[in-house]
């Protein structure tokens, strides 16, 4: 071996010129590789802690009757499906130790009622408990302005506040805080001073059954997500009950009102003279005179007793620390399946459905683009290669006839190809390092949103790591050896006859 | 003495274009080990064609060639390979080293890929070669930095670094001068008087039978009386 590599050495510098297209090609490959890996990398990791440890957790848990599975993002078509007395479902969740936390959460679509008859908006309202909220996502947000609710109340993402603004014309914000001029939109800064400030909404829930109400609810506070804020920023956060409220979510036993004697008295009449029913005259009392007073509160349906007895739409879940989430989610999965339990789990990439899709997009694309660089990589050091091997008749014919058996010409073009893929490959990862290294010194930040998935969240961050070190030098060595089969059949097929002149 | 190479009713046909050229039409040789035989014959004559028939790099149309006592026809790629290695050293026309290995380093060659001998045993073969042919100030030379005579004597220290039975030399003067060239053969004579290696070497020049034990004439395909 010690032959062989002294002899590919020396060839290298021997044939400079064919080693300097070869090594050029594998240099811009692996420089580019681990660029895309490491953005790829970068992308998934940013991702991932923006998206899991910002909003969504590791899996999402919906109703086994949901079909589609972009619940999070998905903007139109059915709403999701609804989850039931999940107080029941919770010990035996909790009873397979996989989580840490579990938060049920309602969402759905609603529109914000513009009452000055302008517009109206839209909005996904994220029904939380805002406590457990907090506690399974403490480093998501940030409050800018208000307060963070306790227990009722909306609290809304800086996002959120220009998407109402675009579509209502009205800026909202929380009552006796003063306005944060920076985080206006570019229209509500042309609009400033006199922006037209309203401190509370009233929303419209969408349901199918038609059975939604208005509730009006005050704005506590306006707050800005660390990372994907224009994204996060379409959901609304309330309160769960008044999340139910908006959406007419009320179990049959939220619906169980009291019923008083005289009440109940009439309902177990048999008399079906109903005329008989509107004989009191005392239901024909004039009405009182002068303007009818306003009614300052709504007499609101009375919720269920434990708050995990009502409605929810999906539930967040972070696994326990030490689960694998593939694992993880297959290990649920089969749980639930085996249990049957009306749930099912999703990955945050189904969950999220643009989102997703949008990271497996940059990746195949990248992948894509990889590929073709190789394939007219692998081309042109094939017909390079192919050449060198033809050069060299005379020098592998007399090899092959002084006793060099095939196996050591193609070792010798393997290990001349490989020293090749290896200085330049070397090269080209280290220089990829050095710029990843160089980018990450930059910090680079982004508010656009394609750009933040692109990035992973709000600051370019790309990784290159052990992981994505092997996977490029996988590919390099698969390179070298596809781009050798050939010129080694060349190289092999040159007998000791052609190194010798015929009469 | 025993026979070395045994060549019996040997053919050797060439297609070229749409005929059939007869190179060789039934030779019928028998070469004794430790002669210096010199095959003869103008351009054409189908000496070369001998020559690779008998150094195991071409195969015979029909007919029986042994070398060393083996069949050479019964012999697949690897055992062919393995028996030139052993058996047969090569001198070519044009010298044909390897270009990026020093002198001492050519030598080596076949011992190295032989994986019989320690670094050692094969530095200190191709050394005391490399001093024979009297190259012991050019060991670190590289084929570029030599003279035609210089790389052909690299050469014939290659072909007898292995110790082989025979060594076969298609034309070894051709390419140099005469005074270069009578150096060559002198150096080929003198190694097979002192190893006992035996020399078949090809020519179509007159002046070096006087190197030659004993000489075969051969023309259009067909062994001649001198």
């Amino acid at each position: 071996m010690t032959l062989i590599i002294k002899i590919a050495w020396r060839n290298m510098f021997r044939h400079r010129g064919k080693s300097l297209v070869i090594g050029t090609i594998l240099f811009l490959g692996a420089f580019l590789l681990t660029l895309g890996n490491s953005v790829i990398t970068g992308m998934e990791a940013g991702l991932d802690k923006s998206v899991v440890e910002g909003f969504t957790g590791d899996v999402i848990l919906v109703s086994k009757s949901q079909q589609d599975d972009n619940v999070i993002l998905g903007m139109m078509g059915k709403a999701v499906e609804n989850i039931s007395r999940f107080d029941t479902l919770r010990p035996s969740l909790e009873a397979t130790g996989l989580f840490r936390n579990l938060l049920p959460v309602g969402k759905n679509f609603a529109m914000a009622i513009n009452e000055q008859g302008g517009n109206a908006g839209y909005a996904f309202l994220f029904g939380v408990d805002f406590k457990e909220w907090r506690a399974m996502f403490p480093n998501s947000i940030q409050v800018i302005s208000g307060t963070f609710p306790d227990s009722t109340g909306l609290l809304m993402a800086t996002g959120g506040l220009e998407q109402l603004y675009t579509s209502m014309g009205i800026w909202f914000w929380p009552k006796g805080a003063p306005i944060d001029t920076s985080v206006l939109s570019k229209d509500a800064k042309e609009s400033y001073p006199q922006l037209n400030v309203q401190n509370d909404i009233v929303f419209m829930g969408f349901n199918e059954a038609n059975t939604s109400s208005d509730i009006r609810l005050p704005l506590q506070g306006v707050s800005r997500f660390k990372a994907l804020n224009k994204i996060w920023g379409h959901f609304l956060f309330v309160d769960i009950n008044s999340y139910r409220r908006c959406m007419g979510l009320f179990t049959d036993q939220d619906k169980a009102a009291p019923v008083n004697a005289q009440d109940q008295a009439l309902l177990n009449q048999n008399n079906t003279n109903l005329d008989a029913l509107f004989g009191d005259p005392s239901l024909l009392n004039s009405a009182p005179s002068g303007a009818p007073k306003k009614v300052e509160t709504v007499k609101q349906q009375p919720l269920a007793t434990s708050k995990e007895a009502g409605i929810y739409n999906m539930v967040l879940a972070r696994f326990a620390p030490g689960i694998n989430r593939t694992k993880g989610l297959d290990s649920l999965n089969h749980f639930l399946e085996k249990g049957n339990l009306p749930l099912r789990a999703l990955t945050w990439q189904k969950a999220s459905g643009p989102i997703g899709s949008m990271t497996v997009i940059i990746k195949v694309a990248l992948n894509v683009f990889v590929f073709f660089l190789f394939f007219v990589a692998i081309i042109i050091i094939i017909n390079t290669l192919s050449m060198a091997a033809m050069e060299r008749t005379s020098e592998i014919g007399m090899m092959r006839a002084v006793g060099a058996q095939k196996g050591f010409i193609s070792r010798m073009f393997l290990v001349e190809t490989a020293f090749l893929s290896s200085v330049f490959g070397a090269l080209g990862v280290l220089s990829g390092l050095g710029t990843v290294l160089f980018v990450q010194s930059l910090k680079l930040t982004t508010d656009n949103d394609i750009l933040q998935l692109f990035y992973g969240g709000d600051t370019f961050h790309p990784i290159f790591g052990f992981q994505d070190f092997l996977f490029t030098a996988g590919q390099l060595l698969l390179v070298t050896l596809i781009a050798s089969v050939y010129p080694v059949k060349v190289a092999q097929s040159i007998t000791p006859l052609d190194a010798i002149s015929r009469d | 003495m025993a026979n070395i190479v045994e060549i019996a009713g040997l053919t050797k046909d060439y297609p070229l274009d749409k005929t059939i050229v007869h190179a060789l039409r039934g030779i019928d040789l028998n070469i004794p080990a430790g002669t210096l035989m010199s095959i003869m014959g103008p351009s054409g004559s189908g000496k070369t064609t001998l020559l690779n028939i008998i150094g195991c790099v071409d195969k015979p149309t029909a007919g029986s060639v042994k070398v060393a006592g083996i069949d050479i026809s019964s012999l697949n790629d690897r055992k062919i390979t393995d028996l030139r290695l052993h058996q047969i050293g090569f001198i070519f026309q044009t010298f044909n080293l390897i270009p990026v290995l020093n002198a001492l380093e050519n030598v080596e060659f076949p011992l190295q890929i032989m994986h019989k001998f320690t670094a050692g045993q094969v530095r200190s073969k191709a050394k005391k070669l490399l001093e024979a042919v009297g190259l012991a100030d050019y060991m670190h030379h590289r084929p570029a930095e030599l003279s035609g005579g210089q790389r052909q004597r690299v050469a014939i220290a290659r072909a007898l670094v292995t110790e082989p039975s025979l060594v076969l030399a298609d034309e070894p003067t051709a390419n140099l001068d005469s005074v270069t060239g009578a150096s060559i053969l002198d150096l080929m004579a003198e190694m097979n008087k002192s190893l006992g290696t035996t020399f078949i070497f090809s020519t179509h020049d007159s002046h070096v039978l006087k190197y030659a034990k004993s000489i075969v004439n051969i023309h259009d395909g067909l062994i001649v009386e001198g």
